[in-house]
Order: C-alpha cells, then structure tokens, then sequence
C-alpha cells in the first residue's frame, strides 16, 4: 500500500469563489476518500425571518440567501406564501417571474461553465465565456434594475413591468447571443485538450443519482430526468412555453457542461415564447389578511431543486420557514464524485459541481 | 527602489469570501472578465495571501469564517489595503442583528476602502480598488519615511546604537 497523504482544499483557494473545506486523502495522486466542510457561510436567514422580519419584507431577506440564483429564493417565497393564502397571481406576473428565472439561468449556467474552463487550465475559454455572459447581466439590469440581487417577485406578483423598448432589447439580444452559444458549444463540446480534462472525469452514475439522491444538472448529467419545471404546472406554467428535459448519459464533468450548454438553448426559447406570448393584465395583486396553516413549495434553481416550507400563525411574522437548497441535496453525491479521480482534477470537478455554499448554510 | 515601482503598477488582489451571498464575488469575477478588465490596472487575482497587496473582503463576516478571515489577513505583507465590497460586508446590511453574524468586516480588520451597494456594481468595484492604489502609495511612503532616519546612528564600540533607530520610527504611522 502507498503512503497515503491528506491535502486540505479551502476555506479559501482560488478556485474557490466561495468558503469551502474538502479534505482529501490521496494516495499516488488518487483520490480514494473526500471529506466536506459547507458550514462557513451560516447566517442565520430563517431565524431572522421569522422574527425580525414581516411576512413580506421576508421575500426580500430570502434573496440574500444566494446571489447567483436570487430570483429562484424570492419566487419560490413568495409561492409558498400564495400557497399558504390561496392567492391566484395574475398571469401576466408568471410569465414575468418565468422571463427572470430563465435569465437568471442563462447567467448563472455561462459564469460555472466558465469556471469550469479556468479551473481545467483553459483561461482563453474564460474569458469567452465571461465574455459572452455579460449580455444576460444586461439584459437583467434593463428589465429588473439591478445587475445581482433583483427583488423580483414579492407576495403577490412582480415588482416592474416590462418595458416594450426592453423586451425588444432582450429578443435581439437572444439572436446576437445564438451563434455564440453554437461557438460555445462546438468548443465545450469538440476541444481536445479540454475533452482530457474533462471527459470521463468526476464520473456519477446513474445508479449513484438514485441512491445519493442527486439533483439539477448534476442529475441529469448522468441521464436521470429531474426537473421541477417538469413536474409541478400549477404555480408556472412550464410546459405551454415550450419547456422540455435535457439529459446526458456519460455523468462527467463533460456531460455536466454539455447539459447546461443545451440548457441555455431551452431557456432562450422559454425566454422568446414568453415575450411573444406575454399576457395583457395587471403584474401584482392586492390582498389582505395574514398566512396561516402551512405550506410547500418547488421551483428549478439553475443547480437544482430548492425547497421551501412556511408555516404561518395569523400574525405578521412567520412561524416556521425552512429552505432547502440544491447543493444541500448534491453534498453526498459530490463527495464520492472525487473518488478515484487524480488530484489534480479535483478544481476542475469541483467547478463542474457549481456548489452554492451560502444558499447551501443559509 | 524598483520594486515600489512595480507594486504601485501591478498590485495582486486576494479575494476572501466571508459568509456573503455570491453576488459582490460575481462581481469581482465580472471585474476579470473582458468587459471591465481590471487587469488594464496589472491587477491579477492571486490565490496566495503572501503575494497579495489589495484584499476584497466580501460578506458579513460569519462566526465560523472569521478566524480564516484574520488569518488570511495577517499573511499578507505590509503595505496592505482591504476593499470592503457591498452593504453587509460594510456594516452588515440586512443581515445585521442575526445570530451568527458579525455585522462588518471593520470589526476584525482595518478597513480602507468601503464600497457600497447590495450588490455592488462592477464600475464601484474598480473605483474602489483604484482608490486602494492610492492607499497603498500613501502606506508604501509611509513605511519608508520611518525607517528613514533624520540623522546617522551612532556606533559606540563598534556596534550600532539600535535606540536611535526606535526613536526615528514613530509607532503609530508605520501601519498608518
């Protein structure tokens, strides 16, 4: 047997964007066992909401838990507490909060799959990437007022209309970014050099979906259909702006990338559908009265399914609010996804997994 | 003295999340990106503390996180300067008051330059940072003008007399 070594990665590392422990013991540049460590960003955000802060004050504190997938926290609130009072939102506010997640998607997806070029060695293909994801961070400044952090939805609808000027904008914009997205995915997909990196790397099967309960892309990656956007049409309607699944089968980082690469074709069609076909109405309810009872609620973060649960006492601050996020669920199947892998991928694997730490501590 | 030269020219950057949100970090990496290109500055992020000469420090400092946060800190060598990105990391933000945060980045370290903004923009970043620069210049004369004496130290007995070199140095201006 080979001496065996222990290499720590983080709390912070420069391929890190975030705290994050991984304790690998390495034995002849192998992997054979990974430890995590995702408790450095705990703030308490359920404690605070559910004393410090009103019920729809709540929407706006549940943004901070992430950044990068904001609008997903905020939507999914603010669904639970509709849930909760059995509110209708006025469809023109569903397609508008549809509009948002699908862009908040097209960014978070272009920032880990540049992550992923820069963590595999390839910083021309980062910079491309970085490059080309400017636009959605545009666009999502020109139709919700900020670059990060939107405050898009509340309880009860959205907060801004879309501008005509805007919506222009965002379809020519999507015609400018499609030849681009074909470069990206002739590269991502072709590159030799990237392909030694990547194929066959960080391999989760499907067997190992099911059994450590995997979600996102990182699901499926390895050929498992998990989408929320598939399963629940009440609250957005998915399928009637021309949704469907993407899978791959081989579960590499190489898969990974290829998912969310035909992701973006998805979310661009939901994107133009939903402009051409926005409904005529008002973008917010009005209502009155307190949550009371419990509820909960599923919405498609751009890493996954997040989970939320409220339970309400008639008053103005909530009971309970647990969230659950993606990478909270994806813990167990990063950890054996290093396994037998050489170390010197493990940035690269690390990258692929898009972990989101302060949405996964709260 | 060339190397002034080169670390007023091209200072490295350390990144340090502290419990914050992601959003300032996106930021920040937005910064490298092509569009806005901090490195026209000579800017590049270091992974490494010891090679470090400007910190963005982003997120409200979370109870487990600020240990690595003073450490990391206190790795760097003089001169240094720390960018303080968004409202949390500022003051705290939204998350001030909760249990385990500790609402600034001031608290723990010294901090030079505040950036405001929940997320802060790119362009506040960059200004923020060009405004470290100008820190960091002050800070790097600072440092010689201490160790610079007014007069030659004396030797008695063929040794130096390292009391005269103290007495040059005044205690509170070396850190600034």
């Amino acid at each position: 047997m080979a001496t065996q070594y222990e290499i720590p990665i983080g709390a912070q590392h420069i391929s890190l964007l975030e705290p994050l422990h991984f304790k690998f013991t390495t034995e002849n540049e192998k992997i054979i066992k990974a430890e995590a460590n995702v408790g450095y960003v705990h703030r308490g955000i359920e404690q605070a909401c559910c004393s410090k802060f009103k019920f729809r004050q709540v929407s706006f504190v549940v943004g901070r838990v992430c950044g990068l997938c904001s609008i997903s926290h905020t939507t999914c609130y603010s669904q639970v507490i509709e849930r909760m009072m059995s509110l209708d939102i006025p469809r023109k506010a569903k397609y508008l909060r549809m509009l948002v997640i699908e862009l908040d998607r097209i960014h978070s997806h272009l920032l880990c799959l540049s992550h992923v070029a820069e963590n595999s060695g390839f910083e021309a293909l980062f910079m491309k990437t970085m490059a080309y994801r400017e636009f959605s961070m545009e666009l999502l400044e020109a139709v919700c007022g900020n670059r990060i952090q939107y405050d898009y939805s509340i309880v009860g609808g959205v907060t801004r209309d879309l501008r005509e000027d805007v919506a222009r904008m965002i379809l020519e914009r999507l015609k400018t970014f499609k030849p681009q997205l074909d470069e990206l995915v002739d590269i991502y997909g072709n590159n030799y050099t990237l392909g030694l990196k990547n194929k066959g790397v960080g391999v989760l099967t499907k067997e190992d979906v099911y059994h450590l309960s995997a979600v996102g892309p990182f699901a499926r990656a390895a050929g498992v259909p998990i989408d929320v956007r598939n399963e629940t049409e009440d609250r957005l309607p998915w399928k009637e702006v021309g949704f469907e699944v993407v899978t791959e089968n081989s579960g590499d980082v190489w898969a990974r990338n290829m998912v969310r690469l035909r992701e973006l074709y998805v979310s661009m069609r939901i994107i133009e559908n939903v402009i051409n076909g926005l409904p005529e109405g008002d973008i917010a309810l009005d209502f009155k009265g307190f949550p009371n009872g419990e509820a909960i609620n599923r919405v498609e973060a751009p890493r996954g399914e997040l989970f939320y649960y409220a339970k309400g006492n008639k008053t103005q601050i909530l009971e309970r609010l647990k969230i659950k996020a993606p990478t909270f669920s994806n813990v167990p199947s990063m950890v054996h996804g290093f396994k037998n892998n050489e170390y010197a991928s493990a940035p690269a694997i690390i990258g692929s997994y898009d972990p989101c730490l302060s949405c996964t501590s709260r | 003295m060339k190397l002034n030269k080169y670390r007023k020219k091209s200072p490295w950057i350390l990144h340090y999340n502290a419990g914050g949100c992601n959003g300032c970090d996106i930021e920040i990496l937005a910064c490298l990106g092509p569009k806005y290109d901090i490195e026209r500055f000579g800017m590049i992020n270091s992974g490494n503390p010891k090679q470090a000469d400007i910190m963005l420090v982003t997120g409200p400092v979370t109870k487990r996180s600020r240990e690595r946060l003073v450490d990391i800190y206190s790795q760097m060598p003089e001169p240094k300067v720390v960018v303080a990105c968004g409202s949390c990391t500022c003051s705290g933000g939204v998350f001030r008051g909760m249990y385990n945060c500790e609402g600034g980045v001031d608290q723990y370290i010294p901090v030079d330059v505040y950036v405001p903004g929940c997320g802060c923009r790119p362009e506040q970043i960059i200004a923020g940072v060009v405004e470290a620069l100008a820190k960091l210049e002050q800070k790097t004369k600072d440092i010689e003008k201490s160790i610079r004496l007014d007069r030659s130290p004396q030797i008695n007995n063929g040794q130096v007399d390292r009391r005269e070199i103290a007495v040059g140095i005044a205690p509170g201006k070396v850190f600034g």
